[in-house]
């Protein structure tokens, strides 16, 4: 049973929770405490133990019953047993019409045995399935194996075997039970094999664990990242905004020490006879107020994701933060991140907005901002736009960005394109350019997250 | 040490007390009890986090000590703080004895280490402000502590939080080291409006409190407001488990559940007609918004001409 509890935990690892040394012992004492006789209170001692966000119940959820159910195939049923002489040679006169192979699987069937670990040895061989590392891989591998074992003829070859039955003259009410017994017998086949694929997924990803801490998938382009790169990269953007936050606070700290408050002194001090035990100062810096334009056109939907995770993890450290999406229109998307998490939001955004073929136009997106959101602008506002600046030749309305960040405290925009890029074909950089107190270029993670420091942990005042 | 052996003993303790607690609530806080660690409650607003550290304290005899968490606290708000005016006031009265004692020395340098012998009648315990983590903590009697909305508290309080929260002493620099007499059961709730550290989770059991379903919230009303008439209670309940799935800026919990079931009580409603819920349905929501899409959802006229009594709502199935 611990062997088990140990693999759980690697696979849950593996599947992306984050499960210290510390958390898995808690979890062996716990259990010690409340057995494993119950099912579900072990279910529930396992899961306040390991999981420590409710985002991750789902991924326990599925893991679970995986790791502890019993772990008998499931039931059966001999049809054989069931039948008389006379049916019996009926039957075995039906079944010498197929093939060896499939004559054995049709037996099979109707012995109602299950696959043995034998049979999966042989599968294992054939298959090598240790290259599917993701729980999402369980249907395609269990089709696989299903398909090796001829499934798909078999079902044709039940319905030939009932029809020859029938020929032969057995009665009829006897055939239609043999045949819902064998549909039976199949379906239990199929969840056994698909258990089959789940653990040895499972096996895998406990065997293999996901490279971690790549350091070279920080640099990597942002428009070159496979969807696993993403995965493992928004770990590391966690990892990152954690100590961007740690850094936001000491700054905010220090800050208040800053300057001297003879005013806020004296009256503190009234209840000490005026004698200046408590100094007070007062705090200069005040967190940050943002105003967020977003391109969600698809090269930048990554680093829209990461941009927008960094600010909503860092957000007590911020007062507040408007998120604008755009393609060809604007609009608000912050109150989804209420809700939800930044990559979460970005999907259901992109479903109600979705991007087309070169449709972006930030000119109309500016033009909406300027009608109806111009009053969230005001001199203590970073305005923040990310965006490559490509309006595929529409208006770029210069004149309205030129009024916003006049706006706003700071004016900064993030651009994916490599410097020698903006300006180049329907890129209207340069136009918007003049406007912005800075500009990154963030084609990788690691900009992107020197970016998002420079921004938060020294501000510059627009001028 | 607990005078719970399982977790069902537990829950009907705390049933008791007039909570009611689901298995998963009941595992973790036994577990929490005989390991001793600190409960992580998360969950949407008005669900009981809070209360359960209540009824846990009623339920166990214990005193309960709640540390409110907000922007800005800091260690002087939440563990001590030297009482300076009293100090002051006490030198000044002291004075004439201060006198007296120093009056035999000659130098200066001889007057500094006398008054250095007498130093810690300054620096004792008399003149300590205690705040809630050292109350818990010198508390002679075990006693429950909350921390209330922790997610509120800054990154750097959390982080001193930690160290009080895994060995359950404190260094006082004029004092020395208090250790905790009794180890105190702790709860910490959070809204979730921010990412808690690692460190601080790993450090606790976690439990998710979710809006509870249609019958466990049913059972809940039955408890606390045992006046309402069964049938009523569970028209409530349905109307509000509806108002749970539709999209709102602010979705009504259980506690405003049980505001509305008090309020029905209050007005003698015999049933959930139109009029008394334009008048009672803000109890529920708390935004014009929300109230205004709840209006249109229920009194929204039908097209169909099936309408006989003008008073109960159409498309409801709680039509009396």
């Amino acid at each position: 049973m611990e062997r088990r509890i140990v693999e759980f935990i690697a696979a849950l690892r593996a599947s992306g929770v984050r499960i210290s040394l510390a958390e898995s012992a808690d979890a062996f004492r716990a259990v010690e405490w409340l057995g494993v006789t119950d099912r579900e209170t072990f279910r529930l001692t396992l899961r306040a133990t390991l999981v420590k966000d409710a985002q991750d119940f789902p991924t326990f959820e599925r893991l679970f019953p995986m790791f502890f159910q019993n772990s008998d195939p499931p039931p059966l049923q001999n049809i054989l047993e069931g039948l008389s002489e006379s049916e019996a040679k009926m039957l075995a006169e039906a079944l010498r019409a197929f093939n060896l192979r499939l004559r054995e699987m049709l037996e099979r069937l109707l012995e109602g045995k299950p696959l043995s670990s034998q049979d999966f040895q042989e599968l294992d061989n054939w298959f090598n399935p240790s290259h599917f590392t993701d729980l999402r891989y369980q249907n395609y591998l269990a089709r696989q194996l299903e398909n090796a074992l001829q499934f798909p003829e078999l079902r044709q070859s039940i319905q030939e075997l009932v029809e020859l039955l029938q020929q032969l003259g057995m009665n009829r009410q006897r055939v239609a039970q043999i045949q819902k017994a064998l549909e039976e017998n199949r379906r239990a086949l199929q969840e056994q094999i698909r258990q089959f694929a789940g653990q040895q997924i499972l096996q895998n990803m406990a065997e293999n664990p996901p490279q971690k801490g790549n350091a070279s998938l920080v640099d990597r382009l942002f428009q070159n990242l496979t969807e696993a790169e993403t995965r493992q990269l928004r770990e590391e953007v966690r990892r990152m905004a954690a100590a961007l936050r740690t850094r936001l606070a000491l700054r905010l700290r220090r800050a208040k020490d800053g300057q001297f408050d003879p005013k806020a002194t004296i009256r503190a001090n009234l209840q000490h006879g005026s004698i200046p035990i408590e100094l007070r100062h007062r705090d200069h810096t005040l967190k940050p107020k943002l105003v967020i334009l977003c391109d969600l056109s698809t090269s930048m939907r990554y680093c829209v994701e990461f941009f927008l995770t960094f600010i909503s993890m860092v957000r007590d450290q911020i007062r507040k933060s408007h998120s604008f999406a755009y393609i060809d229109h604007l609009e608000y998307i912050s109150p989804d991140f209420e809700r939800m998490a930044p990559n979460q939001v970005i999907q259901q955004v992109l479903r109600r907005m979705p991007p087309g073929y070169y449709n972006t136009d930030l000119g109309n997106a500016l033009e909406s901002f300027a009608a109806g959101y111009m009053d969230l602008l005001d001199h203590r506002t970073i305005l923040i736009v990310l965006g490559d600046g490509r309006n595929n030749f529409n208006p770029p309305r210069e004149d309205l960005f030129q009024k916003m960040a006049k706006r706003a405290r700071t004016c900064v925009w993030l651009n994916p394109d490599p410097l020698a890029l903006w300006g180049t074909g329907d890129s209207d950089m340069p136009r918007y350019l003049p406007f912005c107190d800075l500009a990154f270029q963030v084609s990788n993670l690691r900009q992107l997250s020197d970016a998002v420091d420079h921004l938060l942990c020294h501000p510059v005042r627009g001028g | 040490m607990t005078h719970f052996t399982s977790p069902n003993m537990l829950k009907d303790s705390l049933l008791n007390q007039k909570y009611l607690a689901s298995d998963e609530l009941a595992t973790v806080v036994y577990l929490s009890l005989q390991l001793e660690k600190p409960i992580l409650a998360e969950g949407p607003a008005g669900v009981g986090k809070t209360e359960l550290a209540k009824v846990l304290a009623n339920a166990m005899g214990r005193e309960l000590i709640r540390l409110q968490c907000y922007e800005g606290l800091d260690e002087t708000k939440a563990l001590y703080e030297w009482e300076y005016a009293k100090q002051l006031l006490y030198t000044q009265l002291l004075r004439e004895k201060l006198s007296q004692t120093l009056s035999d020395v000659s130098t200066l340098r001889e007057a500094a280490d006398r008054l250095e012998k007498e130093e810690d009648v300054f620096f004792s315990m008399r003149f300590l402000l205690q705040r809630p983590l050292l109350k818990a903590i010198l508390s002679e009697k075990p006693v429950v502590l909350l921390i209330d909305e922790i997610d509120r508290a800054d990154a750097e309080f959390e982080a001193f939080l930690l160290e009080v929260l895994s060995d359950f002493q404190v260094s006082i620099p004029e004092l020395g080291t208090l250790k905790a007499v009794h180890m105190p059961v702790v709860v910490l709730t959070s809204n979730n409006t921010r990412e808690l550290s690692e460190a601080l989770k790993r450090r606790c059991l976690y439990l998710y409190i979710d809006y509870p379903t249609l019958e466990q919230e049913l059972q809940v009303i039955r408890l606390k407001v045992p006046e309402l008439s069964p049938k009523l209670a569970r028209q409530a309940v349905e109307l509000v488990q509806r108002l749970r799935t539709m999209d709102l800026r602010k979705s009504p919990s259980v506690s405003e559940t049980l505001d509305w079931a008090k309020a029905l009580v209050a007005l003698n409603a015999s049933a959930l007609d139109q009029q008394t819920l334009e008048t009672t349905l803000s109890v529920l929501l708390k935004h014009e918004a929300d109230l205004q899409r709840a209006r249109q959802q229920f009194f929204a006229r039908p097209s169909r001409d099936q309408r006989s009594e003008t008073d109960s709502f159409p498309s409801a199935p709680w039509r009396n």
